[in-house]
């Protein structure tokens, strides 16, 4: 990442945003990104912070993420400022444990380019924002079920009156198949217990 | 040349503003017009003229089962999963044939399928292939009635027996 | 007898209580999803009072694939084919932004003559992107010729693209380590050649389309986008230039060789039409983009030496544990590509971060108080192919 100090940035958000807990994930691999993580109920103020800043402003959300890690999901809040001399980026991360109704602060009144990225990480990872002025799905229909970049999504049966997945229209001859549907079954066992 | 001058609204920048309007469409036109006998058409009338395909074009995929050494390469390397491959060991004593490029064929194939329907012309299977045996071929012209019948066995007789019209020369 | 068509005494007239009604409310049209002006399946819900659009709602997903989904169960060689399908219209640039994560992470050397053509082919799609742009821009304001005359262009570049790596638009051409094929002389040469031309042409369409007054008047000073909206919506490429920002990260953050390459940032301004930030200004540096990008092209020709074109890579691709976000400049904007690898052989996430997916999210901003015909000439300048905005 560049034109950041992970160590300084850490230590200004711990010093201006009390219970942030800002701490800095270093790989030992120097190909691999750096980031931050902080408490998920502090995003807000630690967003804002970033934002507002005269030390290190970021200027641009770029993108809003989720992953899931099957014992808890992250958020990822991909940052950037848009500046001649000094460009940066950041990977700011929360963790979400909670995984039947995860939720966390929106940050769209300090970036509106969070509305359609917050929707899309609701969508797909079904991690609620609170105070998102808009809270639908974006890019499934609306009556959907489940969220399916989880890793222990499976599709529903009927959508609709539609059959999904019929069974006259899927190669179950495909050996490579049939394996990825053990794994999704492991998966699902391992969520389970 | 600026263009913004009409914002002021005096008489002199109406006529102006008259004056390029009529001028730039009249310079269009123009490119236009010359169209008309200084250039050629590009565009080609397709049943009765075809264009000649590059080397490197990927359109119907062709396996020359007599080559294939069932490694399943191919099925593994496909991103769209739509080759199916299905061998069996030959029985005892059975001659074990080689390759064209010498390599011996220890599997006999009971199956190879490729369903194009489903095939995305990545063309990421052909470079796997050891015996070079799976390639893009230049046949583009294979509309069927239903999607079933997209899934091509290379195996059938009637498959092998397009083989000098499919394999690229 | 009584008609069964014999309904009685008829209702007293409502139609002037409707037409009251038209006054005061707002009237729901649906642009899309088969609209020619969004450029494929966006919807957009417009509430219009008059002719005047209150609010503007992007419906997306009706080309949603969910490819992230996809990566996840895909080998890294076999994520390439899912990623041209991305933006369809600019391939190669996609191609080039996922392969460069990958490569980061795995620390490949590519060698240098694959470096450069991975820049000739990125900035050739970028000039056939942008011909794409011009063409149906035009014929979103009511020009059809000059998407024919871009359409020649772009079938030249096409050609070349089907001759080096075999198809025409879904190319799976840079992979990881180098590029697939090599390019001949005689191809070099017809680049060349072709950047003659295209100079030419692009005299000639500024001729035809951009300084043409009536182009100009339907153009300037609409869908105006201030700097400060294109950093808090997070726009990127042609719309944070045309809104006057001179921000490109192949000059401000260089990729590939591009820190070697001499060439200009084209931004908008109020010199010639409009204001920064309308929809002349960004439709002017998308065409102002095509000269330099031809000036990279000729360089790269200039600089190209022979070599290997593909670097040491191993059968099966395993990347270490750990995560990068990596963006590159793509005709449409930046896109960052975010790679979560588990030490396995798929990636365990891959988010794209696409340029259009956050051009759209503007359009609420946007949209409000401009007419319905302005509404479909900022849709078009901003040029959003759907592909990327679903997904």
């Amino acid at each position: 990442m560049l034109n950041v100090d992970f160590n300084k940035l850490a230590e200004l958000i711990n010093q201006n945003v009390s219970g942030a807990n800002a701490t800095v994930n270093t790989t030992e691999d120097a190909k691999t990104d750096s980031s931050i993580s902080v408490e998920a109920s502090k995003i807000f103020s630690v967003v804002e912070f970033l934002k507002t800043n005269k030390e290190m402003p970021f200027n641009a959300l770029q993108a809003v993420s989720g992953v899931d890690y099957v014992e808890w999901m992250e958020v990822c809040y991909i940052m950037a400022h848009f500046d001649l001399t000094t460009p940066r980026e950041l990977i700011l991360k929360v963790k979400v444990t909670d995984r039947v109704s995860p939720a966390v602060d929106s940050v769209v009144s300090l970036y509106p380019a969070a509305n359609f990225q917050e929707r899309e990480c609701y969508d797909m990872f079904g991690i609620k924002f609170n105070n998102h002025p808009d809270p639908r799905r974006i890019l499934c229909p609306d009556d959907w079920e489940g969220f399916p970049l989880r890793k222990d999504y499976v599709a529903q049966k009927v959508y609709n009156g539609m059959e999904v997945f019929p069974d006259h229209k899927m190669n179950y001859d495909d050996r490579e198949f049939i394996v990825r549907q053990d794994m999704i079954k492991k998966a699902q066992t391992q969520a389970a217990n | 040349m600026s263009t913004n001058h009409h914002q002021t609204g005096s008489v002199k920048d109406y006529f102006a503003d008259l004056f390029s309007g009529i001028s730039t469409t009249v310079i269009g036109m123009w490119i236009t017009f010359k169209y008309v006998w200084a250039v050629k058409p590009v565009s080609i009338e397709y049943p009765e003229v075809r264009e000649v395909l590059p080397e490197r074009a990927r359109m119907r995929l062709f396996n020359d089962v007599q080559n294939c050494i069932s490694c399943t390469q191919c099925a593994m390397a496909c991103p769209v999963d739509c080759i199916y491959i299905a061998s069996e060991k030959r029985p005892e004593g059975e001659e074990i044939k080689k390759t064209s490029n010498g390599q011996p064929i220890r599997l006999k194939l009971t199956q190879f399928t490729i369903d194009t329907a489903l095939c995305c012309y990545c063309g990421l299977c052909t470079v796997v292939c050891p015996t070079e045996c799976l390639t893009h071929s230049h046949d583009y012209e294979f509309s069927q009635y239903t999607i079933d019948t997209m899934k091509y066995d290379y195996l059938a007789p009637d498959v092998i027996a397009w083989r000098d019209r499919i394999v690229k020369s | 007898m009584q008609s069964k068509w014999d309904i009685g005494e008829p209702e007293k007239p409502t139609i002037n209580s409707e037409t009251e009604q038209l006054k005061s409310d707002l009237l729901t049209l649906n642009m899309g999803p088969q609209h020619p002006a969004t450029h494929g399946v966006l919807r957009l819900e417009i509430w219009t009072d008059s002719e005047i659009v209150a609010h503007a709602i992007p419906h997306l997903g009706y080309l949603h694939r969910c490819m992230e989904k996809h990566a996840e169960n895909l080998d890294y060689r076999g994520v390439i084919p899912f990623v041209d399908r991305l933006d369809y219209l600019a391939a190669m640039n996609m191609e080039w932004t996922y392969v460069a994560a990958v490569e980061k992470m795995l620390g490949t050397e590519v060698p240098r003559r694959a470096e450069l053509i991975r820049i000739l082919v990125a900035e050739l799609n970028r000039i056939a992107s942008h011909m794409m742009a011009f063409g149906t821009y035009a014929i979103d304001l009511g020009a059809f010729t000059p998407f024919l005359y871009a359409f020649d262009e772009r079938e030249k570049i096409l050609r070349l693209f089907e001759e080096v790596s075999g198809a025409r638009l879904l190319y799976n051409y840079i992979w990881i380590g180098g590029v697939w094929n090599d390019w001949t002389d005689e191809q070099l040469e017809r680049v060349a050649n072709f950047c003659d031309v295209m100079e030419e042409e692009i005299k000639k369409y500024n001729e035809l389309v951009s300084m043409n007054k009536i182009f100009i008047e339907r153009t300037a000073n609409v869908g105006v986008v201030s700097i400060e909206d294109c950093f808090a919506y997070g726009a990127t490429g042609p719309i944070l230039r045309g809104s006057g920002m001179k921000w490109d990260l192949r000059k401000n953050m260089p990729y590939g060789l591009y820190s070697e390459f001499d060439f200009d940032i084209p931004v908008g301004s109020s010199e010639v039409a409009g204001q920064a930030g309308d929809c002349w200004n960004r439709y002017m540096v998308r065409m102002n983009e095509v000269n330099e990008s031809v000036k990279i092209i000729r360089q790269v020709i200039q600089k190209m030496e022979p070599g290997p074109v593909m670097g040491k890579v191993s059968k099966i691709i395993k990347l270490p544990k750990g995560e990068v976000y990596v963006r590159h400049e793509c005709p449409r904007g930046e896109l960052g590509v975010h790679l979560i690898s588990d030490g396995g052989k798929t990636p365990y996430r891959l988010k794209v971060k696409s340029p259009c997916f956050t051009h759209v999210s503007m359009l609420p901003h946007i949209a409000p108080g401009q007419m319905i015909a302005d509404l479909v000439a900022t849709v078009g300048s901003i040029d959003i192919v759907l592909g990327e905005v679903d997904r």
